[in-house]
């Protein structure tokens, strides 16, 4: 049985909670659609990493499958994302976020 | 007996209800007719009532018959009963005799009207509550009696609604009747408060004298608005724009002597408060004397006559409240007599002058047309309380009652004498300026005399009826040699004060010689035109103002009440009512409009609200755990 | 906590690197006016946050994180990003003015947020770790446990998968309408 060298698990969750607070300031400050999925993909690693860090701490390999399962569906949704912005591309739509406010009230 | 009282009561209800429902299916002289046939029926009810209760012994007079337990509350219980006693026959046949024959009248007078039918469901239904007010077997019901005559009267005043005085005239009526109604629901508050009951009996319980005092105070109230008396007489001589027989009818023989009739049944009650009996008495001298001296200078036909109605009251009025009640319930009956036909025969000069009532346009009508010319004279010689007219046995002796009173009586008993001077003068003025003379120019050319058709037959006869009733209804008592009327009422009110011989003697040899010689006074000035008017302008003035009392009321009252009414709608009724719901609609909008404003349509701001609410509830689950 | 031993202290210079690089360029990321510059930013985080993982004794996971997501998805991105064509924009521009402050005080607040959630909640277990077995964290643990536990994780899993699959296609396909017709966004 090997013991956990390094930082204890409480270090990893900080960096995990830096990048989810990060990622949460790119989406709501760009305006550029592409950039607004990468900040997305940014919350996401952020969440994975708490995710692992955790299941290290605990013992629990739950957490391992949680993360891959967050992997996929990151993976899926960026699979849209992109398609919509390919879409969006192809009608000549300026890609500005601030732009897209048809659903104004 | 009992079904006599009853079908006196509700048979002109019947009429009116008939005539409301058959509208058009009834012609309008029809509706005259059956309102007239329905106050005959309920005279002959009402002598029916009469004769049972003189088959009674004097102490079996009083019987009660109730209907049905109308009104519970706790222990408070009310029936819808009608009480069949000497004081409610005495006035039942009074209404229902004079009313039927001023229907009858009226159906002559109001014909070719387009509204009669109206005009005959307001009569009925006005004999109806007249009826319900003597009738009523507790206070509750002469309440609802009271209430429904001051209905009666308003719909009758404005009758021909397309005029603005006559319907200013109505709401004038109307309300300072509230005054008086007001004024009685709260002595009826404390009579209910104090013996939880409003049945007759409970006037004759011990009250303190506060309470009695304030009961009294609120029932005289009540009587003083309804019988046009100083402080509320300004509404009578308004109402005169009603129809003839509506001025007849109401504001002469029967409405406005309710007041009287109240004080009379309530008697206990005033008796045990002497000092507003003191009041009512020196309220219905000061009204005599006034209403006289008003009468002097009026030029509208009716309007003298109502003043001198007013007058007439006020004896009343002293004659109730010194406690002679049998002599002002007697001058009450003489008075609906002679009052009704000197309407009446008013009404039908109107008629023969195409509706003008100016008595200085008017004059000769005594070779015109003789016979009203009698009916007025008649009607005169009874109203000043000639020998051996229907006045002059009623009159006196409430006059020599007033002796009998002590100082304040003879102060009251002054005023009565100065009164009968003005009576005679008033009301020969009006006779020798309207029928004396040679016929001034619009006579000669507007006048147009009855025919013999069956309008003749119903304006002359009732008139010709009240006639010699004026002439002999007086003859029923005379109160130093015989007194029946007396003897019948005593059961119900016990008279507190007998004159003696020589009292009664001097007030009619002193009445009949300021009557007579107020009789000469006026031939000097109008008959034989020897003496001129004399001039006083001040007094005229005064006088022709009617003592300025409608100026005072106006500016005491209804300026400050319309003033506060444009306050209240400007300040509040106008933004807080009317204003609020538009701008309910508006703030509602706006309200929309702000929270629109959260959807910008951008997708960063969403996502900050997301952001945001996630942030806020991650702090409230963990605080609450 | 400081465990002072030759090992402990490379993994601690380790996980310093990597955790700086992963922050740098998370930064980095969200930094850059040319979307191609982010991506590969992304790229660099992704790396460093595998190096992370095999601190963590989650040498699968961070296999496939390197596999799938810098290799797969992040060159979906970056053929995406020079399908587009070059574009470039002040960062922090526009929108309410409101906005930016906002972003700044929900990010902060969640941050603060996520640290004293766990510090309140976990700081009993996090003060020592599990001692785990060798293989932990391998492909045969991982697939283990997807077969067994997580069985039900791994096929929603899949479904997702083919539902992205197809909508990507979807999204992707030509339109056979004219332009004309169809509304303008």
């Amino acid at each position: 049985m090997i013991a956990l060298l390094g930082p204890e698990a409480s270090w990893y969750l900080g960096v995990a909670a830096f990048l989810f607070a990060t990622g949460a300031l790119g989406v709501l400050l760009r305006r550029n659609p592409l950039i607004v999925l990468l900040s997305l993909e940014i919350m996401l690693n952020g969440g994975n990493l708490a995710l692992i860090g955790f299941a290290r701490n605990l013992g629990d390999g739950g957490g391992q499958i949680f993360a891959l399962a967050v992997m996929a569906v990151a993976a899926s949704e960026v699979v849209v994302g992109l398609g919509l912005i390919v879409a969006l591309n192809r009608k000549r739509v300026t890609l500005d976020v601030d732009r897209l406010n048809t659903l104004r009230g | 007996m009992v079904w006599g009282a009853w079908i006196c009561l509700l048979s002109p209800l019947a009429a009116a209800c008939l005539i409301t429902l058959g509208g058009q299916r009834l012609s309008r002289r029809g509706a005259g007719y059956l309102a007239t046939a329905a106050c005959f029926v309920a005279f002959g009810g009402a002598v029916a009532s009469f004769i049972g209760l003189l088959g009674r012994d004097g102490s079996q007079r009083e019987i009660l018959s109730t209907a049905w337990t109308w009104i519970t509350g706790g222990s408070y219980q009310s029936g819808l009963s009608i009480l069949i006693d000497p004081l409610s026959v005495f006035m039942m046949l009074i209404v229902s005799g004079v009313g039927a024959l001023i229907v009858w009248y009226s159906v002559g007078y109001m014909d070719g009207d387009t509204e009669e039918r109206r005009y005959f469901a307001y009569m009925s239904l006005f004999v109806f509550s007249m009826l319900l007010l003597v009738q009523g077997g507790n206070l509750l019901l002469l309440l609802a009696g009271w209430g429904m005559v001051g209905l009666s009267s308003y719909l009758l005043i404005g009758f021909w609604h397309e005029r603005p005085s006559a319907i200013a005239a109505a709401k004038k009526a109307f309300v300072m009747n509230a005054i008086g109604d007001a004024t009685m629901a709260l002595a009826f508050f404390l009579l209910i408060e104090k013996a939880n009951s409003l049945d007759f009996g409970i006037l004759g319980g011990q009250y303190s004298s506060t309470v009695a005092n304030l009961v009294a105070l609120g029932l005289l109230g009540g009587a003083v608005a309804k019988s046009a008396q100083i402080p509320l007489h300004t509404w009578l001589p308004d109402a005169m724009e009603g129809p003839t027989p509506v001025s007849a009818l109401i504001h002469a023989a029967t409405m406005v002597t309710a007041g009287v009739y109240l004080i009379v049944r309530t008697h206990a009650i005033f008796e045990q408060a002497p000092k507003i009996a003191d009041l009512a008495a020196g309220l219905g001298a000061l009204t005599l004397l006034l209403a006289g001296l008003i009468a002097l200078v009026q030029v509208d036909i009716k309007r003298v006559i109502a003043y001198s109605t007013m007058s007439q009251i006020g004896y009343m009025f002293l004659g109730a409240g010194i406690g002679s009640y049998p002599n002002a319930m007697f001058h009450l009956m003489t008075h609906a007599f002679f009052k009704a036909l000197l309407f009446m025969a008013a009404g039908i000069v109107i008629h023969a002058l195409i509706n003008e009532q100016d008595i200085r346009k008017m004059g000769g009508l005594r070779q015109l047309s003789p016979k009203t010319y009698w009916g007025f004279l008649i009607g005169s010689l009874a109203l000043v309380g000639i020998f051996p007219f229907a006045g002059f046995f009623s009159k006196d002796s409430i006059l020599a009652a007033a002796m009998a009173k002590g100082t304040y009586g003879y102060i009251l008993w002054a005023a009565g004498l100065a009164g009968t001077f003005l009576t005679g003068l008033y009301t020969f003025r009006l006779l020798f300026l309207v029928f004396w003379g040679e016929p001034s120019a619009f006579v000669r050319e507007h006048f147009h005399a009855l025919g013999r058709d069956v309008i003749a037959v119903s304006l002359a006869v009732p008139v010709g009826v009240l006639a010699v009733l004026s002439i002999v209804g007086g003859w029923i008592q005379f109160s130093p040699w015989w007194h029946p009327v007396t003897t019948w009422l005593q059961t119900v009110a016990e008279p507190t004060v007998t004159p003696e011989s020589w009292q009664e003697w001097l007030s009619i040899a002193l009445s009949l010689l300021l009557g007579l010689s107020g009789i000469g006074v006026a031939w000097l000035i109008y008959g034989a035109r020897r003496l001129a008017v004399p001039r006083l302008p001040f007094a005229q003035r005064t006088l022709e103002h009617k003592f300025y009392f409608d100026e005072a009321y106006d500016a005491l009252f209804y300026t400050p009440a319309v003033s506060l009414a444009n306050l209240l709608r400007r300040g509040v009724e106008q933004p807080l009512i009317a204003d609020s719901g538009r701008d309910l609609g508006d703030d509602t909008r706006d309200l929309g409009g702000l929270v629109a404003r959260a959807q910008t349509g951008l997708l960063r701001t969403y996502a900050l609200a997301i952001a945001s609410s996630v942030a806020v509830l991650a702090i409230v689950f963990v605080v609450v755990k | 906590m400081l465990v002072a031993s030759a090992g402990n202290v490379l993994v601690w210079a380790v996980w310093l690197v990597a955790a700086f690089a992963c922050l740098g360029s998370g930064i980095a990321v969200v930094s850059f006016s040319n979307p191609f510059y982010s991506a590969l930013a992304l790229i660099g985080n992704l790396g460093s946050l595998a190096v992370l993982y095999l601190l963590l004794s989650a040498e699968f996971v961070a296999a496939a994180q390197v596999l799938v997501y810098a290799g797969a998805v992040m060159v979906m991105f970056l053929f995406v990003i020079a399908y587009i064509g070059p574009r470039s924009e002040s960062p922090w521009m526009g929108g309410p003015s409101w906005q930016a402050v906002g972003a700044a005080l929900a990010a902060g607040a969640l941050f603060i947020e996520i640290v004293v959630v766990i510090g309140l909640k976990a700081s009993g277990h996090l003060s020592h770790s599990e001692h785990v077995g060798a293989a932990f964290g391998s492909p045969a643990f991982v697939g283990r446990l997807f077969l067994t536990d997580h069985l039900l994780a791994f096929e929603l899993t899949s479904i997702v998968l083919l539902v992205a699959a197809i909508g990507g296609v979807i999204l992707g396909a030509h339109s056979r309408r004219n332009p004309d017709e169809v509304p303008s966004l």
